[in-house]
């Protein structure tokens, strides 16, 4: 059967087979040292290399999603305490400012009542001391008077009467 | 068929020197091929290591497809060093044939059935060597009788045919090749310039039909190959 198929070679040659064997162990290292094995190994670089980009990509885009969303959330922050600080500084204002109204009302209540008092004091003292004028006055006048026309008894009447007057001032006092 | 060949015999072993002249010349391009392609090779790849890298792509995808695993790993290099060597094998012959006073010198190697068993003995040898390494011995033995005992001797055949249709197929392709461009040749210098102004054109037709049945044979050869040497290093259930 063998003889039938193999045309054109009338016998095996065993020394082809053997060329054939030792010419393609020493290809196949030639082959796996000077091209194939170099060349796999970029490739495998590159693959490697463009799996860690990959996946460096990714991280970076995580971590630039996280952080815009903090500064989101930071940037809300800071408004929502502006807002606070603000309010703050109007309710503080609010207060301030009532205070001083109070303060305000106040001294000028007192300032009022002080003004009243001084002047019922003032009242007072041009009374009595219109008192004591009227009074020196009329003594004057009376005596003056006296002097002029009093006779002995209305002089005695009169100095009764004073001393009575003082008397009475006496047991009042 | 009726070439004549320089033989010697070196320790009463015979050389066909024309095989082995074709063989180490194929064996010689394909180094200084892949040998250019791979000068300044770089992370960036520049023409020539894009070129070597689709074809190693290539044979790396043939045994992927047979063996998608980890174990495929060991064969890239082997793939691509044998895909290589007989697309070359089998395009040197379509540029080149050297016959001095009647005897071939150069042609290509794959049209020689020797050279074809050769490779496919390589391929088997490998297969069963992987398959005893990767298995155990029991196992290895054990794959003859499965699924059942009575396909044994099936099996055994199998080996056989196996070895005969690898080589054969490539042989056969490459050789009918080489015949129809030689039967092509002589037409053309059979009646003077009419008929070679006739062969002109069917010989380049012929030729280019040869450089794609030469490409489709390699990657046939390989794709087989890979197949046989899954089938015996993978444990079937």
């Amino acid at each position: 059967m063998f003889s039938n198929l193999i045309v054109g070679a009338s016998e095996a040659y065993l020394g082809d087979s053997l060329f054939v064997l030792v010419v393609f162990i020493i290809l196949v290292a030639l082959v796996g040292k000077f091209a194939f094995g170099p060349v796999s190994k970029m490739m495998q670089d590159r693959s490697d290399k463009i799996t860690n980009d990959l996946d460096n990509a990714a991280r970076s885009r995580e971590d630039a999603a996280k952080l815009a969303a903090q500064r989101a959330t930071e940037l809300k922050n800071s408004k929502s305490e502006a807002v606070e600080i603000v309010n703050a500084a109007k309710q503080n204002g609010e207060k301030q400012r009532e205070g001083m109204v109070k303060l305000a009302q106040e001294e000028v209540q007192t300032l009022k009542q002080n003004a009243k008092k001084d002047i019922e004091q003032s009242r007072l003292d041009a009374l009595n001391s219109a008192r004591d004028d009227v009074a020196q006055l009329s003594i004057e006048i009376a005596s003056k008077l006296i002097k002029k026309e009093l006779s002995v008894t209305d002089q005695k009447s009169l100095i009764n009467s004073y001393i009575e007057g003082l008397d009475k001032q006496n047991e009042i006092r | 068929m009726d070439d004549k060949y320089p033989i010697i015999s070196i320790l009463g072993i015979r050389f066909n020197l024309a095989n082995c002249l074709s063989v180490l010349v194929s064996a010689v391009l394909v180094f200084a091929l892949v040998f250019f392609l791979s000068r300044k090779i770089a992370l960036k790849p520049t023409k020539r290591q894009n070129v070597l890298e689709w074809i190693i792509d290539f044979t790396n995808g043939i045994v992927k497809g047979a063996m998608p695993g980890e174990e495929g790993k060991q064969f890239y290099l082997f793939t691509f060093v044998m895909f290589m060597f007989i697309f070359i094998s089998n395009q040197l012959g379509l540029i080149l044939q050297i016959k001095v006073h009647g005897v071939t010198w150069l042609k290509s190697p794959t049209a020689n059935p020797i050279i074809t068993m050769s490779l496919a003995m390589i391929v088997l040898v490998l297969a069963h060597y992987f398959g005893v390494e990767r298995l155990g011995f029991g196992n290895y033995m054990k794959s003859y009788i499965k699924p059942v005992g009575f396909f044994l001797p099936i099996n055994i055949i199998e080996q056989f045919t196996n070895f005969l249709t690898l080589s054969l197929r490539l042989y056969g392709n490459i050789f009918a090749g080489e015949v129809l461009l030689s039967l092509l040749v002589k037409m053309a210098f059979s009646h003077g310039p009419a008929t070679m102004l006739v062969t002109a054109p069917l010989q380049m037709i012929w030729q280019g039909f040869s450089v794609f049945i030469g490409a489709i044979q390699a990657y046939v050869f390989v794709t087989l190959s890979m197949v046989y040497i899954s089938e015996k290093i993978e444990m079937e259930d």
